[in-house]
């Protein structure tokens, strides 16, 4: 499979030596020791940590796994709804997909001062892609002035509390600014209040508090009070200063004596002052500082990728020594020297020039003193499992970083250009064996991931013959394998660069956060909706990395569109098209109770039955449609189909998505067991499902339709309803008018909030209550019951 | 602030653009440099502004989240005391130990006549960064809103985001229109405005710089270095000028009359305070307290260790040996600092 062959080709060098081993001139020597007890598996605890400490990490993990809700403060204005939504690769604390990229705008004046470019009312250039509020649309707006546009690439918190802990003295002592033995190599170290900075890809941050406290604003909306001094103390990397406020109530006495004022004993007082307060109505802060503390804790412990030993591995070892050859380890560092020991950063964490291809622009203060072609050297440890590559994720492999390389590691770049095929393997293979080669996965699933139980969430549908099994986990791992580039992905927008990107709630096949929405977008003129020219779905990312999607001039309606789990879809594709068309009752003649019911028929003249507008009619289609709209990716033209873009406008040949692996992506979904149901107290459940019925749900949250192996339990009809308040607009999509919807079957129910069709709500009841149109006498009904029927309806929705 | 905090005279190794000056404390060409406590400053909260008409009449302004202080020496010691009504006051200014006023946040001001403080309405809940003038009954008032960026401009400006207002220390402020494409930068507050010998600057968020040309602000070119805020300036004559700014990094810039240069000295944090009494030393202070002295003619940077350990947001000098630096923490529960700068021996 062609989506392998880069991954195959560094693979093959390990563990086949006859064909890579070249005549070694001088003899190998590692590059040094190594600190004891500081590396784990990559997302696992420092070896090092106290049993005090890692309950700290523990509970620092579950606040970065934590999803925010709007009423926990999430927003307004926002690009993911937790920390380790970008931080998830191979494990969370790592790096992510293209698809987690957020931009950077900025603007320029005429005399040449650039600054950030606001975005939702975020200052620091943070383009925010997501709003929930009145001040901006769905999809705030980037300003026609912000022209500058760079992309970020998220990078890996593995050992960073051991960065912390190294010496100013240690990465200034390779600093050459003007280059003055010569070299062809300078560095230069970038600096923040004073202090050298080692964090972020310019080297731009000293603080792991001020690294993670900025993204926990611009990025999830969510705002932090500073810590105070006893806490700033009391992290594992001691990070206070006499500058620190004390702790309020805290009685213990300052122990001062070890301070004078401004050094401190890691160099890290400098914690951004961001934004204590946002324009949300959810009380600053909004996240406690006892959580905070967990969070910066839990980052300070992440433990270092582990560095194999390749004394026996004669390709890693010829890599090494052409690394070593090309000036690789100039800037790229083997060792730093550590409190602990020697660290195998692989970085000298100083700024280089890398020319002007990857010249991001960004010469703003936030940056501090960095240019636009200046980026940190970014430690390799850990590079096998941490792709994309580079700041931007531009490089879908090790070969093409290296490539990439330019300015001051140009010459670098040329050296590799001119090895020959085996050496450029032997030096991806010494690469790949500075950690995390075992963790390596497509996408985010871990090898050898188990086959989930049938009843279990990401099981299959039933038991599975030995054929079925084996296609079952290659369609999952197709699912979660992630398309790059010159896969053809991005063609050039796209949503996610693979299916689990957005499905993953509460595992793999499942529904996704509010910071994976799809957004839909309109142009209005009286009562005629208008698809914008690129279609109605409002990308978020693009392959061309020095911009962002902006939505055309006249869009004026802005859509959220979560995203809904995949379970049992294959029961559903399996409905007999009369079994949908026989609920009909478009003009509520059939049975006058208020509820309508429509078909939505689609182009193709079949019965949709899914999307949010049952836009779409089959599983097979369900696959070309997410493939071409969510991937940017062509399928090969099939007839009948009607969905699938079969051309596109990136530089990769036509179709990039193969026929059988489209069949095979829609076989797993086939075989995607519905969510299970579950009960906790089965009289109240019981109590609720009369209530459901009592008060109208039925209506249109059938609880069963008739499927060929018996009936199907998804509490839909699968028909369009209006449910949006009168007057309001909507988007219109095939035969769905703008203030209809599917309606949204319940199953699972419990773990694939957020609710409705924008997200909006963060619960089912609010879910409840946001429904309106012809669902209005239900809602009102559900208003007039009591607390105790309310409670029982509620037990029930959730044992779905 | 507790007093083990301080650490008189300590030169810090982190900013390395001085020599080495070794030992504990500075020296310059005439003696020894000294930095020591001026006033506890426990009572007054976080200070950020300081001006005097004299040696023995100085005037140091601050808060905290309820209040507006003004703590006053009157040659003999410090005293402070709170203006009704008034918030937290960020700047003072003067024109004579019976003619001083102040501005602060949420549109606060009042004037002193040599015995007491009035408050003053000034028709604004903007928060008032600044004031100077080159006589009372003309002075200028800047400032605005960081965050929120509201309109600040006159009845004809809608959208300005740029805050200056005329003011004659009694009456409400007058907004003043800046030409729409003088902000090029969607600034939302100016830091301070400061001027002598008819030459009149203001400066901002995002590095903008204003100047007056007596009949209108326009904007001012500093250069790419110019990307980060301006907080302060100050000068010995119209063609020999100090800007000071930045945040996690410093920016400093200079005036010869004709044009500005901007620096962004490398490993030096953001500069708030400046102040000049000789014409080729400007006192600098900024971010944990750091102080230093900065030399217009060749941009030498000579680090004088740390005034405190808190940032400081105003530097003044009385002309007569003392240059003070006041600072402090606009957070719960509003620390404050002052110091001051002798030379001895």
């Amino acid at each position: 499979m062609l989506r392998w062959l880069p991954l195959t080709a560094l693979v093959a060098c390990s563990g086949d030596e006859t064909d890579s081993i070249v005549p070694i001139e001088r003899v190998w020597q590692s590059h040094g020791e190594i600190a004891p007890n500081i590396s784990s598996r990559m997302g696992d605890v420092i070896p090092s940590a106290t049993d005090e400490q890692r309950a700290t990490f523990e509970r620092g993990l579950a606040v970065a796994t934590r999803r925010f809700s709007l009423e926990d403060g999430l927003g307004p204005g926002f690009n993911v709804t937790f920390c380790a939504a970008c931080h998830e690769k191979p494990d969370f604390g790592g790096s992510a997909g293209l698809y987690r990229n957020f931009a950077i705008g900025a603007e320029q004046t005429d005399d040449g001062v650039v600054f950030p470019g606001d975005s939702a009312g975020n200052e620091s250039g943070v383009v925010r892609v997501y709003y929930y509020g009145h001040d901006y649309p769905a999809r705030p707006p980037v300003a026609t002035d912000v022209e500058i546009i760079a992309q970020r690439n998220a990078i890996p918190f593995f050992g960073v509390g051991l960065l912390a802990e190294l010496t100013e003295e240690e990465i200034l002592s390779r600093a050459d600014e003007f280059d003055a033995d010569g070299d062809g190599i300078s560095g230069r170290p970038n600096y923040e209040e004073g202090f050298v900075g080692r964090f972020g890809l310019k080297a731009q941050t000293v603080s792991i508090e001020g690294f993670i406290r900025g993204p926990l604003s611009n990025h999830l909306g969510v705002t932090t009070d500073p810590l105070c001094h006893e806490l700033r103390a009391a992290l594992p990397v001691d990070s206070s200063s006499a500058d620190d406020e004390p702790c309020a109530d805290s009685s213990a006495a300052l122990n001062l004596d070890w301070m004078r004022p401004g050094v401190l004993p890691y160099g890290q007082a400098a914690a951004q002052s961001g934004p204590i307060t946002d324009a949300d109505d959810a009380p600053d802060p909004e996240l406690s500082v006892s959580d905070l503390f967990d969070l910066v804790s839990y980052a300070m412990l992440l433990g270092a990728p582990a560095v194999e030993d390749i004394s026996e591995n004669q390709s890693a070892k010829n890599g090494q020594l052409l690394f070593d050859d090309m000036g690789c380890g100039d800037c790229h560092t083997p060792r730093l020297d550590s409190p602990r020991g020697p660290l195998p950063i692989y970085s000298d964490l100083l700024l280089h020039d890398m020319g002007e291809e990857l010249d991001d622009g960004l010469r703003i203060a936030g940056m501090q003193n960095a240019l636009g072609s200046e980026f940190r050297t970014q430690p390799l440890w850990g590079l096998a499992a941490v792709g994309p590559y580079l700041h931007d994720g531009r490089a879908h492999t090790i070969y093409e970083a290296i490539d990439m390389h330019g300015g001051e590691a140009q010459a670098g770049a040329d050296a590799f250009a001119a090895l020959s095929s085996w050496e450029r393997d032997d030096v991806a293979e010494f690469l790949m064996s500075l950690g995390g080669r075992d963790q390596l996965s497509p996408g985010l699933v871990p090898p050898d991931d188990p086959l989930r139980a049938v009843g279990e969430y990401g099981g299959p549908v039933r038991a599975l013959s030995a054929d079925e099994e084996e296609r079952f986990l290659a369609g999952r791992e197709l699912f979660d394998f992630e398309f790059g580039f010159s896969d053809g992905a991005g063609g050039p927008r796209f949503n996610g660069d693979s299916c689990r990107a957005c499905h993953f709630e509460p595992v793999i096949g499942g529904s996704g956060p509010r910071g994976v929405n799809v957004m839909r977008h309109g142009i209005t003129s009286g009562d005629a909706f208008t698809s914008p020219n690129v279609g109605t779905i409002l990308h978020k990312q693009t392959r061309d990395l020095t911009d962002v999607v902006r939505a055309q001039d006249a869009a004026d309606i802005f859509e959220h569109r979560q995203t809904p789990a995949l379970f049992g879809l294959g029961l559903i594709d399996d409905l007999d098209e009369a079994v949908i068309t026989a609920s009909a009752d478009p003009d509520d003649t059939e049975s006058p109770d208020g509820i309508t019911g429509r078909v939505s028929w689609t182009d193709g003249g079949q019965v949709g039955r899914f999307g949010w507008k049952a836009q779409v009619p089959s599983l097979t289609e369900f696959v070309r449609d997410a493939v071409s709209a969510e991937f940017g990716m062509t399928l090969d033209y099939e007839e009948g189909l009607t969905f699938g873009a079969i051309q596109d406008n990136d530089d990769v040949p036509d179709p990039e998505f193969a026929p059988e692996d489209a069949e095979l992506l829609a076989d797993f979904m086939r075989m995607l067991g519905p969510p299970p149901r579950t009960s906790t107290d089965a009289a109240a459940e019981a109590a609720g499902e009369d209530v459901f019925v009592a008060v109208g749900c039925d209506g249109c949250h059938t609880p069963s339709l008739e499927g060929p192996e018996g009936p199907v339990e998804l509490y839909s009809d699968l028909l369009l309803h209006e449910v949006l308040p009168e007057g309001e607009s909507g988007i219109e999509e095939a035969s769905a008018g703008e203030r209809e919807f599917r309606t949204a079957p319940l199953w699972g129910l419990a773990v694939t909030g957020p609710y409705l069709h924008d997200g909006s709500a963060d619960t089912i009841v609010q879910a409840i209550e946001g429904h309106a149109g012809e669902a209005t006498g239900v809602v009102e009904a559900y208003q007039a019951l009591s607390e105790a029927d309310r409670a029982a309806l509620n037990a029930f929705l959730e044992s779905l | 602030m507790k007093k083990t905090q301080w650490l008189w005279c300590t030169l810090s190794t982190l900013v390395a653009c001085s020599g080495d000056k070794g030992g504990d404390s500075g020296s310059s060409g005439e003696g020894e440099i000294v930095w020591s406590e001026a006033f506890d400053a426990t009572e007054a909260g976080a200070l950020s502004g300081i001006w005097g008409s004299g040696p023995d009449d100085v005037f140091a302004v601050g808060g905290d989240a309820e209040r507006g202080t003004v703590t006053h020496y009157d040659g003999a010691g410090w005293t402070t005391g709170e203006i009704p009504g008034a918030s937290l006051l960020v700047w003072v200014y003067g024109f004579g130990p019976g003619e001083v006023y102040t501005v602060g946040v949420d549109g606060s001001a009042a004037r002193y006549d040599g015995s007491s403080w009035t408050p003053v309405e000034t028709g604004t809940d903007h928060d008032l960064w600044g004031i100077f003038g080159f006589s009372s009954d003309e002075m200028w008032v800047v400032g605005g809103d960081p965050d929120d960026g509201n309109d600040c401009g006159d009845a004809s400006q809608k959208g300005q985001k740029t805050c200056i207002w005329r003011w004659d220390g009694q009456s409400e402020l007058v907004p003043v229109a800046i030409g729409a494409g003088e902000n090029d930068r969607g600034t939302t507050s100016m830091f301070k405005v400061w001027g002598i010998d008819g030459k009149l600057f203001s400066v901002g968020q995002t590095g903008l710089v204003l100047e007056w040309d007596g009949s209108s602000w326009s904007r001012v070119s500093m250069g790419a270095e110019a990307n980060d805020d301006f907080v302060s300036l100050w000068g010995t004559s119209a063609d020999n000028m100090v800007m000071v700014g930045g945040r996690g990094s410093a920016r400093i810039a200079t005036y010869d009359g004709a044009a500005w240069t901007t620096t962004a000295p490398a490993g030096v944090a953001g500069i708030n305070g400046v102040h000049m009494v000789e014409p080729d030393q400007a006192i600098v202070g900024g971010l944990y307290g750091w102080v230093a002295a900065y030399q217009p003619s060749t941009g030498e940077l000579t680090d004088e260790g740390f005034a405190g350990s808190i940032d400081v947001h105003a530097v003044w000098g009385d002309g007569e040996g003392k240059t003070y630096a006041v600072g402090g923490h606009f957070l719960e529960p509003y620390h404050g600092s002052a110091s001051v700068r002798t030379v001895e021996g």
